[in-house]
């Protein structure tokens, strides 16, 4: 499986959207249904997983999945 | 040999109140769950059997305490136990509620044993359905809603030819992952660093009860302690009375409005209300800590499983009068994001941390409110059910930890209840009426005028 596969694969246990009809520009909370705490859970999950370390600042300011994508393969 | 395991931070937070309280009362749970409808009783008690088998929560026990009071929990693979029925349609609806009530107070006394039990009730006024009486351990209001939601799926689909309900995620699975992340060292490191830099940048907290600064100052008095910043709890009188509020369609529009044009959520905005309040009661103090329910479900996993997901983490603020109101708003909703975060920490390391730093003493705290916000409804959300009514209701425990618990959920008319459960030891109605009063008055306030301070709006409401 791809990282990107594995990512979507992740956020598709927190959504109703499957991972093959994710793209990028979906944002979290308004096309995907997170709310904070899905999305703060979603995260600590992507650091289990990928074994990165996410800074609080910079997560914050995350939208979509394509954001999020990107800063997972940029720490990984 | 069935697997044992430890408790999770949740289960855990019930079990040290069982402990400190000395009785199991203050864990329980009950829901009665009707229909005005004639039901086959013999086919929900095939439905009640079934969902015992499909929830795996149900069938959940605890072990003998050990040596240093210690349990464990385990799942038995049957229990095909009866289910009685109780006719209580000659009794008046209000008669049958205060019935029930008293079931609500009974405890589940021993090692090894079911903690959970389930009666079908015939209803006054043609309503019919079951009333369930549960350890919080087992699980917490979102798995009992999932639960009855499902117990009525498969009714439905019995009874209609309706769709065999989705299976359950499995209970023991996902206790098996949530354990295996709570020992996650790495993550551990990180979360017990979040909550020490908190103390580190923040000191001692700073008791602010909801009657004001004289409460502290009782406590200081007790304890021979002019600096004392904690207050002390009620042990030994425990009794509870619970007083509703109900916010009309119109005025709760307004405020999710409000939380939707400003990107904020629901629970930010009530803790802003609680917090002006108790900093408006307690002399302007701007230190204020309320402890904030959450539940940790976000998966699907983890929606369906059952269990006890629901746990308390002190949402602390330092905020000056001068701060504006939607200011203070995102501040909030910084910090809630923040504990979230690291939501997956026990919160009793956090009480351990402050006693080891500022010797608090025993059986003293630092909050005197607790808030949970449920966005999900008690209705069976059931399209053969949809014109049918239902008559739901939660039945307190009658014996309260905590001095004052808000409970705020949505309503099917589209209003808000609050729910206002306090101990009568020190708490009268007129004191609910009055935070209820004002925690409108500046919600309101606020939300009309986002830009205007917090001390004007404590001055003005």
């Amino acid at each position: 499986m791809t990282k990107e596969m594995q990512f979507k694969t992740i956020v598709a246990q927190y959504c109703k959207v499957k991972p093959e009809d994710m793209t990028n520009e979906m944002r979290f909370r308004e096309d995907l249904g997170f709310s904070s705490l899905d999305f703060m859970s979603f995260l600590g999950e992507l650091e289990d997983t990928f074994d990165v370390e996410l800074e609080e600042e910079n997560v914050l300011k995350i939208l979509t999945i394509g954001e999020a994508l990107d800063l997972v393969n940029e720490l990984a | 040999m069935r697997n044992q395991y430890p408790l999770v931070a949740a289960q855990k937070m019930h079990y040290d109140w069982i402990k400190k309280y000395k009785t199991q009362q203050v864990s329980g749970v009950s829901v009665v769950a009707s229909l005005k409808s004639p039901l086959d009783f013999g086919l929900l008690k095939k439905c009640l059997q079934l969902e015992i088998e499909r929830y795996g929560c149900m069938r959940l026990r605890f072990t003998k305490p050990d040596k240093n009071g210690d349990i464990k929990q385990y799942i038995v693979e049957k229990d095909t136990r009866d289910i009685p029925i109780k006719d209580l349609s000659g009794m008046s609806l209000a008669e049958a509620d205060r019935l029930m009530q008293q079931w609500a107070y009974e405890t589940f006394n021993g090692d090894d044993i079911p903690m959970c039990e389930i009666t079908m009730v015939k209803l006054p006024e043609g309503f019919n359905g079951f009333f369930i009486h549960m350890d919080h351990r087992l699980v917490d209001s979102c798995a009992i809603v999932v639960m009855i939601n499902d117990i009525m799926q498969l009714y439905t689909h019995y009874r209609f030819g309706a769709k065999y309900p989705d299976d359950l995620a499995d209970f023991e699975e996902v206790l098996e992952k949530d354990l295996k992340k709570a020992n996650n060292e790495k993550r551990f490191a990180k979360d017990k660093k979040f909550w020490d830099d908190q103390l580190d940048a923040l000191g001692e907290p700073l008791y602010a009860d909801i009657q004001g600064p004289s409460v502290l100052e009782e406590s200081r008095k007790r304890h021979g302690n002019k600096n004392l910043r904690a207050a002390d709890i009620e042990l030994d009188n425990l009794f509870v009375e619970v007083k509703d509020y109900y916010l009309e369609p119109e005025p709760t529009r307004n405020l999710v409005d409000f939380c939707m044009n400003h990107q904020l959520s629901m629970t930010n905005l009530l803790l802003l209300g609680i917090r002006t309040y108790l900093s408006k009661v307690n002399n302007g103090q701007e230190d204020i800590t309320i402890q904030n329910f959450i539940s940790r479900r976000s998966t699907h996993d983890e929606w369906t499983s059952g269990g006890s997901r629901t746990i308390m983490f002190p949402c602390r603020t330092v905020i000056s009068p001068e701060t504006e109101f939607l200011a203070a708003a995102y501040e909030i909703q910084n910090t809630q994001n923040r504990i979230y975060m690291h939501g997956n920490y026990d919160p009793a390391l956090i009480a351990e941390e402050m006693r080891k730093r500022y010797h608090t003493p025993e059986n003293t705290t630092y909050e005197s409110c607790y808030l949970t916000y449920q966005p999900m409804p008690v209705k069976m959300e059931n399209p053969h059910l949809v014109n049918i009514p239902q008559h739901s209701k939660w039945f307190a425990n009658g014996a309260a930890t905590k001095k004052m618990y808000l409970t705020v959920s949505h309503t099917e008319q589209g209003g808000m209840n609050f729910s206002y459960h306090y101990q009568t030891a020190h708490l009268e109605e007129h004191d609910m009426e009055l935070l209820y009063y004002y925690m409108m008055r500046i919600l309101f306030k606020g939300i009309a005028e986002p830009d205007m301070t917090l001390g004007d709006i404590m001055e003005q409401v």
